[in-house]
């Protein structure tokens, strides 16, 4: 359920990225202003992500755009989870971005996908965060709820 | 803001001017559209680092964390001062808006240049096709709108700039529901203009007065009459007063309860909830006194009430433990959040009501015992539920009963498929009356800690 506020804030978002994305990040489905799917793919020749398109989940809450949305990754046949030292294989994202604290108003769904790409695009290290073995067998909170520790200033 | 209400998907937006002849107004218009809201500014304020939003819209972002969105520099809500030019530029752009988007989009035959007396009565017609149509005043539209407007006559029809410069001070168009009569240009409802042709009209072109806000009226004039103009405000008694912020963890229950009441506001429901009502309604009530067409109280209170309604956490006028059962059985509460949340406690209930239980057991022997040396065996049954003698585990002490019947999966509170329950959330909760929320199946909940645990060091 939204408020009026957020379901105006989203109706105005979605009016303008249905007409106009910027490259590399296309609208998949919006048939609610609960939740978007988005599609990123990197643009620069980067060997980790090259020739692949990666699937990203929206989750508006009602106090959207106050609050921030969640977002995670999505695993489907055709759209892996990116490879990369903050994005755990279940597609959860650690960036402070989408945190409580990292989190403006300001932001919408262009910028963060734009945030994500750059994220993507800046990476040099096939890995994935420490402990992903253990926290993806063990979560059972939404992202929101995780008290992520955000230490890596680089990305 | 009211005429943007409509459909949700057809929602006027900067990139309209796309497409157009005059898409480089798109930039015009995003620079007066609220970065929180994206919708144009409504009582504009300024913070203290010189950033503009909506007078809602930054109230909102401050109470939650008293930092501005652009800046993320710290600012009071009692620092922001009105930003009442923009508030003109705003509300001039936006009644000009639908005219000059109609006028790009408008293919270039019917763009020919007309007299000003037919571009009056053509307007009209316009005018019915297109009721959202706000009123305009040409004199008020901003100059980059009028230069740009001139440009694209000159690019669809080539008229001479002298022309399309003279033809500039054309009527405005008026959106207040009334025709103009054909004879003496006096504006009055459709039904009446027959009548009028037959008694009252004059037989010739009148001089408007501005009260009757005629076609040929300009400016401020008969931007007035019905939206109350910046100049004179609508004849407030005295400017509604704005509200203090209330620090919430110095105040007592009954002293907020006290606080509501004078206010008028509802004071049902638990303390979070009243704090967040009379956070919502202060934040309402201060953007309306920034607003240059307050609304009335009863309307805010209207507001109040949507927003409660919409946020899914209306109190009801019950208990405590009741309003705590609404939220539970809200379609949207998080079962999984409050499962991890709440997680020790469970595990204490549990323990406490597995001591009881067995406790129970054994209080239970010796009863069965004694009750076969004693010859009245009915007698020692305190209970009278009919759960007695013969199933001594049902018969635990009230405080601490774990209800382990599994429950209708129908009645799961938790939202549809979060990527966190893939794993399939074996914690549910229900709430039963007059009592907490009882745990009903207890499986799991070691890794339900541990994983808690485990994300706070991780990332």
């Amino acid at each position: 359920m939204s408020t009026q506020f957020a379901a105006k804030r989203l109706s105005k978002e979605l009016s303008k990225i249905s007409s106009s994305l910027p490259p590399g990040i296309e609208l998949v489905s919006a048939d609610n202003f609960e939740e978007w799917l988005l599609d990123i793919r990197v643009l620069d020749n980067n060997p980790l992500y090259q020739n692949q398109t990666y699937r990203l989940k929206f989750r508006f809450g009602s106090s959207y755009p106050i609050e921030p949305p969640e977002v995670v990754f999505v695993k489907l046949p055709d759209r892996p989870i990116p490879m990369h030292p903050h994005i755990y294989s279940n597609g959860i994202i650690c960036l402070d971005l989408l945190g409580q604290q990292g989190w403006s108003p300001v932001q919408n769904v262009e910028s963060v996908c734009m945030s994500l790409q750059s994220m993507l695009t800046g990476n040099s290290k096939n890995e994935r965060p420490p402990g992903d073995e253990e926290f993806v067998r063990g979560n059972r909170l939404r992202p929101k709820d995780i008290e992520f520790y955000y230490h890596d200033n680089d990305v | 803001m009211e005429a943007f209400s409509g459909d949700a998907f057809n929602v006027p937006d900067s990139t309209d001017w796309l497409g157009t002849p005059l898409a480089c107004l798109m930039q015009v218009e995003q620079a007066f559209r609220c970065h929180v809201c994206k919708d144009f500014y409504s009582s504009p304020m300024i913070t203290s680092c010189n950033h503009t939003f909506c007078s809602i819209c930054i109230r909102r972002c401050l109470s939650v964390d008293g930092k501005c969105p652009l800046c993320r520099a710290s600012d009071q809500e009692s620092k922001l001062r009105g930003n009442w030019a923009l508030r003109e530029a705003v509300d001039a752009f936006v009644q000009s808006r639908d005219v000059v988007l109609q006028f790009a989009k408008t293919p270039i035959e019917n763009a020919t240049p007309r007299s000003p007396k037919r571009k009056a009565t053509d307007l009209d017609e316009e005018r019915e096709e297109q009721p959202e149509n706000k009123r305009l005043r040409m004199t008020t539209r901003s100059s980059k709108a009028k230069a740009v407007e001139a440009t694209a006559a000159i690019m669809r029809e080539e008229v001479d700039v002298a022309e399309s410069e003279e033809t500039a001070d054309y009527e405005p168009e008026l959106d207040d529901g009334l025709v103009a009569c054909p004879i003496c240009w006096s504006r009055m409802k459709p039904w009446q203009v027959d009548r009028h042709l037959d008694t009252s009209c004059p037989g010739s072109p009148q001089p408007q007065n501005a009260s009757s806000s005629t076609a040929k009226t300009r400016g401020g004039s008969s931007f007035g009459a019905a939206r109350t103009p910046f100049q004179n405000p609508p004849t407030p008694t005295k400017p509604p007063e704005r509200l203090p912020a209330l620090a919430y963890s110095m105040l007592k229950d009954t002293a907020l309860r006290k606080k509501m009441a004078e206010l008028g506001l509802s004071t049902s429901g638990s303390r979070q909830m009243l704090e967040k009502r009379h956070q919502e309604w202060v934040t309402i009530w201060n953007a309306n006194c920034d607003s240059a067409r307050p609304k009335k109280r009863s309307e805010l209170l209207h507001d109040l009430e949507v927003w409660e309604r919409t946020m899914g956490t209306r109190a009801p006028t019950m208990s405590r433990s009741a309003n705590l059962g609404a939220q539970i059985k809200d379609k949207d509460f998080d079962g999984a959040a409050w499962a991890a949340k709440h997680d020790m406690s469970f595990k204490d209930l549990i323990a406490k009501a597995r001591n009881s239980k067995n406790k129970v057991h054994r209080k239970g022997d010796e009863v069965a015992k004694s009750k076969e040396g004693s010859s009245a065996p009915e007698s020692g049954q305190s209970d009278g539920d009919g759960a007695g003698n013969a199933s001594p585990a049902l018969a635990l002490p009230k405080a601490t009963v774990v209800d382990l019947t599994a429950v209708p999966p129908s009645s799961q509170p938790e939202p549809a498929d979060s990527p966190a329950q893939t794993g399939q959330e074996l914690t549910q909760t229900r709430h039963l009356e007059n009592g907490p929320p009882y745990l009903l199946q207890v499986e799991n909940i070691a890794n339900h800690s541990l994983s808690g645990e485990a994300e706070r060091t991780r990332s």
